[in-house]
């Protein structure tokens, strides 16, 4: 029997099981169906009007925008400062991870909670600190000369993406023993042969990883550049501005696909990557050996920069607290409460409204993403791959393109919508849902492969039907990669802006864009207190979490990384 | 995982009418649709006042006046609103060209400067504002300077990167600002007094009202914003800022409030366009130090009167009508 015909036979008999089990088929159709709707025809949308010029296929809006400086300019001001941002914050997360994992360091446990603190702030946040610090009226007025720009930029993105990295070469690092490095040393090879033969090679993919998804980041930012980019134009802000401002939706989609292009290649040579040597896997068992004798011109440098960025990240957010009291910043520092009665009363709506959201998708998020992972990894049938495909893409695009993507396909009814869903709820969730299941999903899959599927197996041979191994066999085992899910989803909603900007509306709006309209007022002290109010929420929402995973008997490992 | 199912299907289903339909009112009115350009906060503000005063429920949808011309002409076979609240006239002129609005005389006891309304009354004029100049009065002391007096006042090297306004293409603050220059000097020379100025410029920000506070904290000197966002958004806040006028000229806008063609809530727009007018609505404008266009309200301590100011001839109509190609010419000029 030939290749050809044992797929298709073997394709009829998933077929002939989907048709037994009829609640499992109109899942996948119910999922397929969302997952064009949300995903597929928003990006398809984007795509398509950068391809039309007055209602036919046309390359003029290319033409047009390669031809102007003043919107080539922000790509290659985006790709600059992407690699510089990327190329400075993997070498402090790795020097950090470095000092957490080799070195005898003093309080590992405080100096990995500071660097991995950005992550549960807006990025944006790091802006407005970097104003008051730096700005011309901040403590160090002056110091840095004009923040406004690539310069204030770089700062504040690799203060916001460095514990990214961070967390991406902990894990790699972790993953190799220790017992390797001294066994050479033992055969009288030196540090620096160790380090550059042994630990470099072996931690290559994780960096090369770690690199690309700061890469990934620093393009993708809109809050940062928003507040602090100057004359120093990015692809992101510019694709918003050319919408909102001009509503030139053809030029923004155009911008946006050209935002799209570098992150994909980046997205794939990552995944590439991590296929081929993929030691960014929390399943070997990390050692806590650290290396005893190590040498001082090694240990003091990277101490010193462990301390400087600690420093570094403590300065910024300790502005941010000291900013919330002012009454109003740089012009009047008496200390009062006030900026919090204002907040709460300009802001009121926009916090409970993100609350509301972010409550409603994080476990549809955490059920639907784990949903799909055991059905990618378990079930055979028709457009496994699609299904795969399509709910990890939202992963790699950057959230303005989403966002502008959301605006095109929802603006007006269409066949697969029949009603507006901009200005709505709905919108807002959809958003969030699928911009957050990626995440949910890799980390079930992850979980899923270390489960034998002959348990259930073994559980359907027995009689139970698909519906009841999920409930009793497989739900258990994934529990907690689910709620690690849920934490990631919740701090990743609450947080978001890029997207979020496009589809909020007077009647439901979002915390982080209250922010920024007060950043954009120069309302630092009021920006300074939602900001705190709000990471204030997501760590209360974490301690939540973590209470009901640990009632419920299980370990959880926090994977924040994206 | 039929409860997956259901969490599913109720959240999308269940959701979608209660948040579109939004809550029914008492049986008299509908619920009355509308879009605004009006900054959410502030729209909030006298929309509260009117659900308050007249009962009728509104739901609204906050966007860029641009954005909501473009959503009419994608709506036009089906209008989802019935009024258009705020925004520069340009884009309700804009949008009156091309057959979107409905015209409306609003049921007023006085009489409307014909300049604040179409001739038809397709759109009307409900506030004014005029273009002005915001400084820091420290920076005044500091270099022993009088604010500017003039346009080209700001061409002075003291004021090397210390101006700021908002982009021509990011906001109707900035666009009136070009569209000025342009109208007082026409396109080619105001190209070249512009890349004159713009060697003072220290950044363009994306809303028209981000200078203002910036001016304030000194982050710039000067910022070119509107009159009643100057008052409201900085000297009412306590920032050390002082306010001056191009005695050469400066333009203004004229906030436009429009009934939608084919609007479904005619009765209840009509009475919002009605109430829009009253003392009570304009005296609400204090708060954000517009100027009201009801001779009988209150204007705001602080806020200027336009017959203080020297105004040209603004054409609302052309400048809205050739906005685009202005704003290319200026973009491939500058560079920006």
């Amino acid at each position: 029997m030939s290749k050809y015909s044992t797929t298709r036979t073997q394709r009829i008999n998933d077929l002939k099981k989907l048709a037994k089990e009829p609640f499992l088929l109109i899942s996948i159709i119910v999922i397929f169906y969302l997952l064009i709707l949300f995903v597929i025809y928003p990006i398809f949308q984007v795509v398509k009007m950068s391809f039309f010029y007055d209602g036919k296929l046309s390359l003029k809006n290319y033409a047009d925008v390669l031809k102007q400086s003043y919107y080539i300019r922000p790509l290659f001001n985006s790709i600059i400062l992407g690699v510089l941002v990327a190329t400075i914050a993997t070498f402090i997360g790795f020097v950090f991870a470095y000092g957490v994992t080799r070195t005898p360091m003093k309080a590992k446990g405080l100096f990995r909670l500071i660097a991995t603190f950005p992550i549960v702030s807006p990025p944006f946040v790091v802006a407005l600190a970097c104003i008051l610090l730096f700005g011309r009226a901040g403590i160090f007025s002056g110091v840095l000369g004009n923040i406004y720009g690539l310069k204030g930029l770089t700062i504040v993105e690799v203060v916001a993406y460095a514990p990214m990295a961070f967390l991406t070469l902990i894990g790699v690092l972790q993953a190799i023993d220790p017992a390797l490095e001294e066994a050479a040393m033992d055969c009288g090879a030196s540090r620096i042969k160790v380090f550059t033969t042994i630990l470099l090679p072996l931690a290559t993919p994780g960096i090369v990883s770690a690199w690309l998804l700061v890469f990934i980041q620093s393009l993708a930012d809109f809050g940062n550049p928003m507040i602090l980019s100057g004359d120093f134009t990015v692809l992101s802000v510019q694709a918003y501005l050319q919408i909102t401002g001009m509503f030139d939706l053809a030029r923004g989609s155009t911008l946006a696909i050209l935002l799209l292009i570098p992150t994909v290649v980046a997205f794939y040579l990552q995944k590439h990557i991590l296929a081929k040597k993929s030691y960014v896997t929390v399943t070997g068992k990390p050692t806590s050996a650290t290396i005893k004798n190590l040498e001082w011109y090694i240990k003091y440098p990277v101490y010193a920069l462990c301390i400087f960025f600690a420093i570094v990240v403590i300065a910024f957010y300790g502005m941010v607290v000291w900013g919330s009291f002012q009454t109003i910043w740089g012009v009047d520092s008496t200390l009062t409460l006030k900026n919090y009665t204002t907040m709460w009363r300009v802001g009121k709506n926009y916090i409970l409204d993100s609350l509301y959201l972010s409550a409603i998708v994080t476990p549809i998020t955490g059920i639907l993403s784990m949903f799909i992972a055991y059905l990618i990894s378990r079930k055979q049938f028709f457009g496994k791959n699609a299904m795969e495909f399509s709910s990890m893409l939202t992963f790699a695009v950057p959230g303005t393109v989403v966002g502008i993507g959301y605006i095109l396909a929802f603006n007006t009814p269409s066949f697969l919508m029949p009603v507006t869903l901009t200005g709505t709820s709905v919108i807002i969730m959809a958003l969030l849902i699928f911009r957050r299941i990626p995440v949910g999903i890799r980390n079930g899959i992850a979980a899923l492969e270390q489960i034998d599927p002959s348990i259930e197996e073994a559980s359907i041979d027995l009689g139970a039907d698909s519906s009841m191994t999920f409930r009793k066999i497989t739900l258990p085992m994934i529990t907690p990669a689910f709620f690690a899910g849920l934490v990631n989803c919740f701090v990743k909603s609450m947080t978001s802006i890029s997207a979020i900007i496009f589809v909020v509306s007077g009647r439901w709006n979002f915390i982080t864009v209250a922010i920024l309209g007060f950043v954009d007022n120069s309302r630092y002290a009021q920006a300074a207190a939602m900001s705190l109010l709000l990471i204030a929420i997501v760590l209360i929402a974490m301690g939540v979490i973590k209470l009901i995973t640990d009632r419920l008997g299980k370990g959880m490992q926090t994977i924040l990384i994206e | 995982m039929k409860k997956v199912l259901l969490v599913l299907l109720a959240i999308f289903v269940l959701i979608t009418p209660l948040v579109a339909q939004g809550a029914k009112e008492g049986p008299k009115y509908q619920t009355l649709k509308m879009y605004t350009a009006l900054d959410t906060e502030e729209a909030q503000y006298y929309i509260e006042a009117f659900e308050k005063s007249t009962g009728i429920k509104v739901d609204y949808v906050r966007m860029s006046s641009g954005e909501v011309a473009a959503r009419l002409e994608a709506e036009k076979s089906n209008p989802q609103v019935s009024i258009w609240y705020g925004g520069s006239n340009t884009d309700h002129i804009n949008a009156m060209s091309k057959d979107l609005l409905l015209p409306y005389k609003p049921n007023i006891d006085f009489e409307l400067d014909p300049a604040f309304h179409a001739d038809d009354y397709s759109w009307n004029g409900f506030y004014t504002g005029a273009i002005g100049f915001v400084t820091n009065t420290n920076f005044l002391k500091q270099h022993n300077l009088e604010p500017p007096q003039s346009w080209d006042d700001l061409l002075n090297p003291v004021y090397r990167g210390q101006i700021e306004m908002a982009y021509p293409y990011t906001s109707g603050t900035g666009y009136t600002a070009w569209a000025t220059i342009v109208q007082m000097k026409g396109m080619d020379k105001a190209l070249d007094w512009w890349q004159e100025f713009d060697k003072n410029m220290h950044q363009y920000t994306a809303s028209g009202t981000g200078c203002i506070a910036r001016a304030g904290l000194g982050e710039c000197a000067v910022g070119i914003a509107f009159s009643h966002d100057i008052v409201a958004k900085g000297i009412n806040e306590g920032y050390p800022l002082v306010m001056s006028f191009p005695k050469d000229g400066t333009g203004y806008e004229v906030g436009g409030i429009s009934l939608v063609k084919g609007a479904k809530q005619v009765t209840e727009a009509q009475i919002f366009v009605d109430w829009a007018y009253s003392v009570e609505a304009q005296n609400l404008f204090m708060k954000y130090s517009r100027l009201p266009v009801n001779p009988k309200a209150t204007v705001a301590e602080g806020a200027i009167k336009l017959s203080d100011i020297t105004l040209i001839d603004y054409d609302a109509l052309a400048m809205g009508l050739a906005k685009n190609e202005y704003v290319e010419k200026w973009r491939d000029r500058i560079g920006k």
